[in-house]
């Protein structure tokens, strides 16, 4: 049982040491080149580096879109050797990303920096958590990912005009599913859209299924609308069970059933709503530390083994610096606040 | 369809296939005997050694983990009382009972047996069926759900020792626990009183363990001058033929609900094992030794538990739906491998679908071939001194539950369940009920909620449904005949009085 135990130990950790070896050994140079340049050029500003593992915390579990965009930024920053120190991806579930923001703010590391997106505005609107995108240092946004509007393949509807004049009609005849309470992303991506069309938002009729159900409750004809990511869309629509009648991105998507989705915008109704997705550090990091967390995702950004991390699950590319990141956040929080007071889920 | 079980198969029985699928049989079973770690963190930990693996292979891998988790929590559940996760929570009626009365070689070979019928049957059931079951898994919607988790609360007072008032009083304090956190339907939060720890509610590992395991811990330290209750005897693992007889019944009987409640999604493992042990107390003919070691009521919960392991995998692979926490996770861990699991994926990757499944047939013989040789030491920890069996327990369940979500605040809500299971014990409150109602509460709060967005506020929507109406006149049934029995014997005495 003990000898069991022991091998089993050691099966987990060689397991664990030979995902970790990365394979190129070419960026190193360049990135301490890159530093010295940085010393000569900034002056008086020193230079910063990680002196010990860095910890990148997901605040929700294992699985999550948090925890997948953590631990395949670690994996290919540690693969194309961005990175001189070890990384290590921490889950801190709870609260909707509270708990992990709270941890985040109370360890006020250099070490430590976690991965967000929406809900890290979202979450501090709707008064769910202590602290908001302005307690922490945005320090660059990776990637991007759009909503979906979804009906059954055999619904009435063939476009999101279609759908959103029935709904003016009679708001009690459609309910709008997704997998998240009221006032999170789902719902909120949703009546962004049927805002702009004109639809009364209040009327809406929007149910939560958080165990999965959102899904099944759509095929088996519970509910007529479904607003989920565009990458859980993509194998229903191919098995012919389901049509998506929008997508909240700018621009058509690229990829083989992808292209087929027409924008909300093509439709005539003038509304996006992009999921972003990027790594923010503790408060007030100091602009040495910043830069070079900067640096970094910018390199990780522009590399071939991120490139097909982002092919892998359909995430759009969308590298956006610190400074540009936080005038984007401070126009986002405003439009989601407008919604929210509307809908009387903000927190004021 | 036989061009696809043979692929299937040749997976499967591929050296790799067969080393994977003990690999992840053995892991499973370990981790699952630990207290409070169940299938997700034993996925989990999996899911980085995964990456880059054949994605069939990590499948097989993480299937074996997930149902030996299943077989290995029925060990800490029977002999410590200590459940790995919420299914295994109606192992610990019976079984923790039966090690005390010194039967616990017993109770695992029970235990391990109905563990291997249960995931056989419903594994066979899998092969068969998967692809009409997907319809079935589609069909329940919010209404039926309602009905379904009513239908169990209806046989909570199953669980009353003696005072049925004392269970409702234990199971109205279940729901109150189950309204805390963010409301799903309005985003409101209840009774977190300001504190982030508890905007997600409180996990049922919490609960339990402190119910559970905490509370019998206090108690075997408040009560260890008079020791007569306890014994640390393995006593013999082979079964009699009254014995066997005894459990066959309820173990096939078991499996087939385990696996039809497994393939509804979001009802799940625990559901199936707690429906299970009520339903074998209900039509058992010896009722009233459930609870202190009955044989059948150890059987139905293992069967069932493993049963509904195999059946979530039906929406899993069939549709690409997850039907539960754990196959969420790998759900999770198929996108990370770079395959899209969906209605397709019989088509497009048999080898994995069709791999899983063949897979299990001989995951299950392996961890029957495993579990019953592992008896006689897994028993000894009943050999290990008092003292030091108590302070290993509390460490695998702060182990446990700081393993949710690597949060503090978890540990002292424990110690707080603790106490409370142990003032339940100490005053026979059944701890049962308010778990039961724990699970069901949240669940059911959400579907009728869900139900009555939809159908604008109209209970017609329970009517209108075939499926939710019968469940429904189910429930109704199991409340009111026994109050026309009552009644009618009363009226049998009055008339005996009478003439007498």
């Amino acid at each position: 049982m003990r000898k069991f135990f022991h091998a089993l130990v050691l099966f987990t950790l060689a397991a664990l040491l030979a995902a970790c070896s990365g394979n190129g050994t070419g960026n190193e140079e360049a990135i301490e080149e890159n530093e010295g340049t940085e010393e000569e050029t900034e002056g008086t500003e020193s230079t910063w580096a990680p002196e010990r593992p860095l910890e990148i915390v997901a605040t929700a579990g294992p699985g999550s879109g948090w925890d997948t965009t953590a631990r395949m930024a670690a994996k290919v920053l540690e693969e194309e050797d961005l990175i001189d120190v070890g990384i290590g991806v921490v889950n801190k579930p709870g609260g909707g990303g509270a708990v992990g923001w709270a941890y985040v703010y109370g360890k006020n590391d250099p070490h430590t920096i976690f991965v967000t997106s929406p809900p890290m505005l979202l979450v501090p609107l709707n008064g769910q958590s202590e602290y908001n995108y302005e307690d922490f240092t945005p320090i660059a946004n990776l990637i991007a990912d759009y909503g979906a509007i979804v009906v059954r393949a055999d619904a009435p509807w063939d476009d999101l005009n279609d759908l959103f004049e029935d709904m003016k009609a009679d708001p009690t005849s459609i309910t709008v599913i997704g997998a998240s309470a009221p006032g999170s992303m789902d719902h909120i991506q949703f009546v962004r859209v049927a805002k702009e069309a004109g639809v009364d938002i209040k009327q809406i009729k929007y149910v939560s299924d958080q165990e999965g159900g959102a899904l099944t409750q759509l095929l088996n004809g519970n509910v007529e609308v479904y607003s989920t990511g565009v990458a859980e869309t993509i194998e229903q629509v191919r098995a012919g069970n389901i049509k998506v009648l929008a997508v909240t991105a700018e621009e058509r998507l690229k990829g083989e059933v992808l292209e087929e989705f027409p924008t909300v915008k093509e439709q005539g109704i003038d509304a996006t709503f992009i999921n972003w997705r990027g790594f923010f550090g503790p408060p007030n990091l100091d602009f040495a530390a910043l830069s070079y967390y900067e640096e970094m995702f910018r390199r990780l950004s522009e590399s071939e083994g991120w490139a097909e991390v982002r092919a892998q699950f359909g995430w759009d590319e969308l590298f956006i610096g610190s400074e540009e990141y936080v005038e984007f956040l401070k126009q986002e929080n405003e439009a989601m606040k407008t919604i929210l007071d509307e809908l009387g889920l903000g927190n004021e | 369809m036989f061009e696809g079980i043979f692929t299937g198969f040749q997976v499967a029985f591929s050296l790799e296939g067969l080393v994977f699928v003990f690999i992840g049989a053995l892991t499973g079973t370990l981790i699952g005997m630990i207290p409070g770690l169940g299938p997700i963190t034993a996925i989990a930990v999996m899911i980085p050694i995964t990456y880059g693996m054949d994605p069939a292979f990590a499948m097989l891998l993480m299937a074996g983990v997930y149902y030996g988790a299943a077989y290995g929590g029925a060990a800490s559940s029977i002999l410590l009382n200590a459940p790995g996760e919420s299914m295994s929570v109606p192992t610990t009626f019976d079984g923790y009972p039966m090690a005390k009365q010194g039967k616990a070689g017993k109770a695992l070979a029970i235990a391990a047996i109905a563990s291997f019928v249960g995931g056989t049957i419903s594994v066979v059931l899998l092969t068969l069926f998967a692809p009409f079951l997907a319809r079935l898994a589609l069909s329940f919607g919010p209404a039926e759900y309602f009905a379904l988790m009513l239908m169990g609360l209806m046989m909570i007072s199953s669980f009353s020792e003696g005072s049925t008032v004392k269970a409702l009083i234990s199971a109205t304090l279940g729901f109150m626990i189950a309204t805390i956190g963010i409301d799903l339907q309005t985003g409101t939060r209840r009774f977190t009183f300001g504190n982030a720890n508890l905007l997600e509610g409180i996990d049922f590992l919490v609960i339990a363990l402190g119910l559970f395991a905490m509370a019998e811990v206090s108690s075997l330290i408040f009560e260890r001058r008079q020791s007569g209750n306890y014994t640390s005897k393995l006593g013999s693992l082979r079964l009699n033929g009254e014995e066997v007889k005894e459990m066959t019944g309820p173990t096939l009987r078991q499996s087939l609900v385990g696996f039809v409640i497994g393939v509804l999604p979001g009802a799940g493992g625990t559901i199936a094992s707690f429906l299970s042990y009520i339903t074998e107390k209900r039509i058992s003919k010896r009722p009233h030794e459930f609870g202190k070691g009955s044989i059948a009521g150890l059987a139905a919960p293992e069967a069932a538990n493993n049963g509904a392991s195999t059946g979530s995998f039906v929406p899993l692979l069939s549709l690409g739906i997850p039907g539960s926490g754990t196959t969420a996770v790998m759900l999770g861990a198929l996108i990370v491998l770079g395959v899209q699991p969906g209605p397709l994926l019989m088509n497009e990757h048999p080898e994995i679908f069709w791999g899983v499944i063949a897979s299990m047939y001989i995951g299950n013989v392996i961890l029957l071939i495993l579990n019953l040789p592992l008896i006689p030491y897994l028993s000894r920890i009943l050999k290990i001194p008092r003292p030091m069996l108590i302070s290993l327990i509390i460490v695998f369940c702060v182990i446990g539950v700081y393993g949710i979500g690597f949060n503090t605040f978890d540990l002292y809500l424990l110690v707080f369940f603790g106490i409370i299971g142990y003032f339940m014990a100490y005053f026979r409150f059944p701890a049962a009920p308010m778990l039961l109602a724990f699970i069901l509460g949240d669940l059911m709060e959400q579907s009728l909620r869900q139900a009555l967005t939809i159908s604008n506020g109209s209970l017609w929507i329970f009517v209108e449904k075939p499926i939710a109406f019968s469940l429904l006149l189910i429930s109704f049934l199991t409340f009111i005949v026994p109050l026309i029995r009552n009644w009618r014997r009363k009226q049998l005495t009055k008339k005996l009085e009478r003439n007498g």
